[in-house]
């Protein structure tokens, strides 16, 4: 027996070994079972050198990571900064139509409100050059059919007139400068006077308002109107310091523009001024007696 | 227990910890290379019956290990492996990495093929063992791309206890 044994060792220990673990299957491989002590030092044994493993490469991982990770965070912030540039510059864009859009809305009611007058909007382009020009330079011309002294006017008022004209471009002279003046109502009173410039963009002045005339401070001054002038009941200012002096016919007062010249960019210029009224029916001798 | 065995045991070891380790950290779940596996091969191409198979019943033990499975069980299919191998590949020379590469991946399949067996017969087809032909290919392919480092470890550890031209011939050719 023992030198068959010898003879199939080799035999018998393969099949020992494979029904070593089919019978321990058998026994024990269909219910959870404790480990033994051998399985419990080997996994000690391993477990904590994986657990090394499994912390280094995390480690390695994360560090690897973090750094694609913080250069692509790089472009990525990049790429962002440039949105978000592009965006607000389409933001402020939008702004910009939208207020311009409001400005238009403005002088769209100011125009319905002028009625029959024929008007033309124009983009304000520049101001005078000098400090003292005191004038606009809008983007319309001849070649628009504006003429020399046409009235120009804002949503909030009166601007000034057309001073010189170019093919496509048109000076339009402020009413604050000194070569400016302008019939002028008290809209409470309704007392003429006239709206000169000062040379000062923040003000004019009012002259000859008659001395019996009642102004108010903060009285609102309109225009006359008149044949070839503003259309009537533009506002013009606003009264703040009356100078009335104890002699003479007339007093002064200075006058706020209802215009802040400084933040015009679209005006409309009045094509055609409107036409003195002239008293219909008058009677035919009248007419007769005032031939020579 | 000799030090060539303390050595391949050890080895056996260290493939048990980067098996659990690495599929781990890249996420492979159906398919992975099966390091044991080819420990069990070389053991069964290049060493003696008694030495061979006992190593490799130790092989699939430490993978049942680290795998909880039923116990038994992957000592049960590393023996199959091996018994398969033994008859079947006898006088095949492994020392090339292509070689050693195309006898792994061979190996693997089959060794996919009897764990199928093996596992429908004592558990058939539970979730966990689900086996498919994709993931058996995959595998043996892995297996197969680190079949010649094994081979290699294995072999520098043989070179050192074998002596040249002595003892009694291997399966696989070497002596």
């Amino acid at each position: 027996m023992r030198a068959l044994l010898q003879r199939y060792r080799e035999l018998v220990f393969v099949a020992a070994l494979l029904a070593a673990p089919l019978a321990v299957y058998m026994v024990r491989g269909r219910k959870p079972a404790r480990l033994n002590l051998l399985d419990r030092a080997i996994i000690q044994l391993t477990a904590p050198v994986e657990r090394m493993i499994v912390g280094v490469a995390g480690a390695m991982v994360d560090v690897f990571q973090g750094y694609v990770w913080l250069r692509k965070v790089r472009f990525e912030n990049l790429e962002l900064r440039r949105t978000v540039v592009r965006q607000r510059s389409e933001v402020d864009s939008a702004h910009e139509i939208r207020l311009e859009n409001e400005r238009l809305r403005k002088l769209l009611a100011l125009r319905d409100s002028l009625g029959p007058v024929p008007t033309m909007p124009a983009q304000v382009v520049a101001v005078g050059a000098s400090p003292l020009s005191h004038s606009l330079r809008i983007a319309r011309g001849l070649r628009d059919g504006l003429v020399r002294g046409a009235p120009v006017i804002s949503a909030e008022g009166v601007v000034g007139t057309i001073a010189q004209l170019a093919d496509g471009y048109a000076d339009v002279q402020l009413v604050t400068s000194p070569f400016s003046a302008i019939s002028a109502l008290n809209q409470r009173t309704r007392g003429r006077s006239t709206v000169k410039g000062t040379g000062d963009v923040t003000r004019c002045k009012l002259e000859y308002a008659l001395r019996t005339d009642e102004i108010l401070e903060s009285d609102v001054l309109v225009t006359a109107g008149g044949a070839g002038h503003f259309p009537k009941g533009l506002r013009l200012g606003r009264v703040t310091e009356i100078v009335k002096k104890p002699y003479g016919l007339f007093q002064q007062a200075r006058v706020i523009p209802a215009v802040d010249f400084s933040r015009l960019d679209e005006v409309l210029v009045v094509l055609a001024p409107p036409e003195p009224q002239i008293p219909q029916a008058l009677p035919r001798a009248a007419v007769e007696r005032g031939k020579p | 227990m000799t030090l060539r065995v303390a050595l391949v045991l050890l080895v056996c070891l260290v493939a048990t910890v980067v098996e659990s380790v690495f599929p781990f950290l890249f996420g492979l779940t159906r398919a992975r290379a099966d390091l044991l596996l080819s420990v069990v091969l070389y053991l069964a191409l290049n060493d003696q019956a008694i030495s061979s198979a006992g190593l490799s019943a130790a092989a699939g033990y430490l993978g049942e290990l680290s795998s909880a499975t039923p116990t038994g069980l992957y000592t049960l299919l590393a023996m199959l492996t091996w018994v398969v191998v033994r008859l079947t590949a006898r006088g095949l020379r492994s020392d090339g990495g292509p070689l050693s590469a195309a006898i792994a991946f061979g190996a693997s399949l089959v060794h996919s093929l009897l764990a199928a067996g093996l596992f429908f017969l004592v558990a058939p087809a539970p979730a966990e063992l689900s086996w498919g032909p994709a993931a058996a290919l995959l595998s043996a392919l892995m297996t197969g791309a680190a079949a010649p480092v094994i081979f290699g470890v294995l072999r520098r550890i043989d070179a050192h206890f074998i002596p040249v031209g002595g003892g009694e011939p291997l399966p696989g050719g070497r002596r």
